[in-house]
């Protein structure tokens, strides 16, 4: 093994091997910066230069890509409110309230720290854990998808802010909108239009609910104070605002690698799922969505955490989870290699040299991330006035380039006006878009399970991992309650007090 | 006055003659920029593969004009499909299609677009398709999983896109062949895309499936799959002893299999049609598409057949199974 692990290292150390992955890393970081560009199309736009190039170099470039847009996505989501990719979604609860606060930098620092540890412990468990992670996730058949999917709906709980009723509310709008479309047996629900019957887009939706908003408060209210610039403030992370955090940082990161490994669930569930489990366990619970640090840590960790993960599947198991990793299956392809077991005893070489260059990538994503998001803050200092107008025309072009569509600009700014009325009616939009991007995988397990079993309920409790996931559930589910039971006596509490002392 | 106006029309029919002659000559340069080429499904996949590696090769007999992949994914391939008869008919808009553009309008009678709606310029490739079991399934042979599925009533279960999916007529064409109900015989399990359909299987959480070669060989070769059968004209050059459903005398699966073809929008250009055949004709040879296709896990057939006629020949062979399952009346 060493002497295959050192003629790897030999293979992979080559100047062409790093400038794909430092190139793929900062482009990945400015188009998953800018809205409406996402990995997926950086991965896509990449695919057929790939052909030309040696196979572990194009596969870094892929995953340097893959990576850095993950990270990009933060840039945006934290300065401007607008997430650039999905999983980026998670990091505008906090992120964008401290840039209010003045503390963008500060925030910034966090999320590329948290990245690059999230990424550092999701390359040592590609490399390490592959095999029995991947062993791990082809268990979970429908069943156990459906319990675990069950669990990450309470999500909805730790991201609702002040009023868990209006949580479920916005979460309930969010799993109806999902259904729209061709459901798994090809029927067809609220196929309203042709290009209702695809369903509707995944960005569209996050930045029209996310940056829209924004917006049209600023044309509707015509605030003043507004208009000035945003401060920049203090920028430095100090030691102890880190040490708060590590744990969140840590926390985030397994969990970005475990979800990341089970083919379908992605970084952006990891992210939510992250910052939940974060401000459940965090002594500063209570300050999550106004602007707390731990809340941008969690989150980025957990979504860097996962990227390096669905790796995984693909490389163990020959199994892609999302659209990127399906995009690097053919890219491997075309380069002779299959992903599966087999290239673990065929191209172990190639393997070897892929991991090796892989572990460098959290020091690449650090340098570039820090350059571009430096180069960034500065859109800080332009006054919103200006800055808005361009943030739309940006969206717009953004998701017409995604697939030309009209249609989805036009799901774009309808959701944007939704978005706006959610605001006005204090309506959290974060648990509308965790419902939409689980909503699917909820229930189309529901209805796997359901046909495997053919209608017995007991096909979700016959192995322990659903059982597992059945347990949390029921005990979150009950903390919940409990948590809101004991608000409202408080609340009553003090309205009596109130009271009885006029 | 009347001579300044017969000069002025002596220069509108002199400018009129020269865009004419530009015009020709410009039909004549076909291609003279960028040519677009639609994959209704998503980048990765074995139709986006096939659609990148046409792209790649046809590019070095385009006279130096590059073929640009876009996927227009949506509505099973429809969205993509119905985008490129909307475009105008001059050859730099061009669709990948594959055996779903016959399919759907087979099975939907509301389909957006007619199975013939196209130009049609040549059918590239025939993707053959695999009916497997995992390694760890006591299901040996197509009569052992034959018999299992007639024990059963109903409660084995098979992983496709969908029941009008080809993967979905791949198994109910085999239990209609065998004298079951093709609908209720077995379990259909549904799942998105051929990486999904493969893992269900791989983790045991189905009996069987049927879907395309692509998505299957590499666990057929990492041993953790058993190939049954193959939907393929022959044997696959990878799996000599897997027999093909021709051979096992199964009439309706014996012609059901996966293609992708190059469509272009109707009434398309004589000499655009003729340029196409010109470059479709160099690629057949071309040693980097031939390699690609087998890299796919598929056969190149440029050329081996008449376009329409196959397409034709397909759209009616599922129209009739839609018919005969009752998807449609």
């Amino acid at each position: 093994m060493w002497n295959e692990l050192l003629y790897a290292f030999d293979a992979v150390a080559t100047l062409p091997n790093f400038l794909a992955m430092f190139a793929g890393i900062w482009a990945g970081v400015i188009i998953g910066a800018i809205p409406g560009m996402t990995g997926t199309m950086a991965v896509t736009l990449a695919l057929p230069f790939t052909f030309y190039l040696p196979p572990v170099t194009s596969i870094l470039l892929l995953v340097a890509l893959y990576k850095g847009s993950t990270y990009g996505g933060s840039i945006s989501a934290i300065l401007i409110k607008t997430p650039g990719t999905a999983s980026a979604a998670c990091t505008v609860l906090d992120g964008y309230p401290l840039a209010r606060a003045g503390k963008g930098g500060k925030a910034l620092n966090m999320a590329l720290i948290s990245s690059c540890i999230g990424d550092f412990i999701s390359n040592i468990s590609l490399f390490f854990l592959a095999i029995p992670l991947a062993a791990f996730a082809l268990r979970i058949g429908p069943p156990e998808f459906f319990m675990l999917m069950a669990f990450s709906l309470t999500i909805v709980a730790s991201i609702s802010g002040r009023s868990l009723v209006l949580g479920i509310i916005s979460a309930c709008l969010g799993l109806l909108l999902a259904t729209v479309g061709e459901d798994i047996y090809g029927s067809y629900r609220f196929a309203l239009s042709e290009d209702m019957k695809s369903g509707l887009g995944m960005v569209p939706v996050l930045i029209g609910l996310f940056a829209l908003p924004e917006l049209i408060k600023m044309v509707v209210f015509r605030p003043e104070e507004n208009n000035a610039a945003l401060k920049l403030g203090d920028n430095r992370l100090t030691l102890s605002e880190f040490r708060g955090s590590i744990k969140s940082i840590c926390r985030g990161s397994l969990i970005g690698v475990v979800l990341g490994a089970i083919p379908g669930i992605g970084p952006s569930t990891a992210a939510f799922f992250s910052y939940s489990e974060a401000r459940r366990t965090s002594k500063n619970g209570d300050k999550f969505g106004e602007g707390e640090l731990e809340g941008v840590a969690a989150s980025e960790s957990a979504n860097n955490g996962a990227c390096g993960a669905t790796m995984i599947p693909l490389m163990a198991l020959g199994v892609p989870g999302d659209v990127i990793t399906g995009v690097m299956l053919g890219a491997f392809m075309i380069h002779g290699l299959t992903p599966g077991p087999l290239l673990f005893q065929n191209n172990i070489g190639e393997v070897y040299a892929l991991f090796i260059g892989i572990l460098f990538s959290s020091v690449f994503l650090f340098i570039a991330g820090k350059v571009t998001a430096n180069a960034f803050t500065k859109i800080s200092r332009i006054p919103q006035t200006l800055l808005l107008p361009c943030i739309l025309i940006l969206c717009v072009y953004g998701i017409y380039s995604i697939g030309a569509s009209p249609f989805d600009v036009t799901v774009l700014l309808v959701m944007g006006v939704v978005g706006f009325l959610m605001m006005l009616l204090n309506i959290p939009a974060a648990p509308f878009l965790i419902a939409f991007i689980l909503g699917p995988m909820f229930e189309d397990n529901m209805r796997r399970s359901l046909a495997i079993s053919r209608g017995d309920l007991g096909v979700f409790f016959q192995s322990w991992i659903s059982w597992g996931f059945f347990v949390l559930t029921v005990l979150f589910v009950v903390l919940t309650i409990r948590r809101e039971w004991k608000k409202w006596r408080e609340k009553r509490d003090v309205a009596n007090n109130a009271t009885s002392a006029s | 006055m009347f001579r300044q106006l017969k000069k002025a029309a002596g220069l509108a029919a002199a400018i009129l003659a020269t865009t004419t002659m530009i015009s020709t000559a410009q039909a004549d340069a076909y291609p003279e920029k960028a040519i677009t080429l639609v994959v209704p499904y998503g980048a990765g996949g074995a139709s986006d593969l096939a659609g990148r590696a046409l792209a790649e090769t046809a590019r070095n007999y385009t006279d130096g004009q590059p073929v640009v992949v876009v996927n227009k994914t949506g509505n099973g391939g429809m969205s993509g499909a119905k985008f490129v008869t909307e475009q105008k008919p001059d050859g730099y808009t061009l669709l990948l299609s594959r055996v779903g553009m016959a399919l759907y309008p087979a099975v939907y009678a509301d389909s957006p677009v007619g199975w013939d709606a196209y130009t049609f310029l040549g059918i590239l490739e025939s993707t053959p398709m695999i009916l497997a079991v995992n390694a760890n399934s006591d299901i040996k042979t197509i009569d052992d999983l034959i018999a299992k599925i007639k024990d059963s009533n109903g409660a084995t279960t098979y992983a496709a896109s969908g029941p009008t999916a080809i993967d979905g007529f791949s198994v109910q064409a085999l239990l209609s062949d065998v004298g079951l109900d093709p609908l209720t015989a077995s379990t259909l399990v549904p799942y998105k895309g051929g990486s999904a359909l493969a893992a269900a299987l791989l983790g045991g959480h189905v009996d069987f499936l049927a879907i395309a070669a692509g998505s299957l060989m590499p666990h057929i070769e990492a041993g953790k799959m058993r190939p049954l059968m193959v939907y393929s004209p022959k044997r696959m050059a990878a799996l000599p002893d897997v027999p093909t459903a021709k051979e096992l005398g199964y009439t309706q699966a014996g012609q059901v299999g996966g293609w992708s073809g190059l469509y272009a929008p109707k009434d398309l250009p004589a000499d655009v049609v003729a340029k196409w055949t010109e470059i479709l004709g160099k690629v057949a040879t071309d040693a980097q598409w031939l390699d690609l296709a087998a890299k796919r896990g598929s056969t190149s057939v440029i050329g081996d057949e008449d376009p329409s006629a196959y397409v034709k020949s397909q759209f009616e062979l599922y129209n009739g199974m839609a018919k005969k399952f009752g998807y449609i009346q």
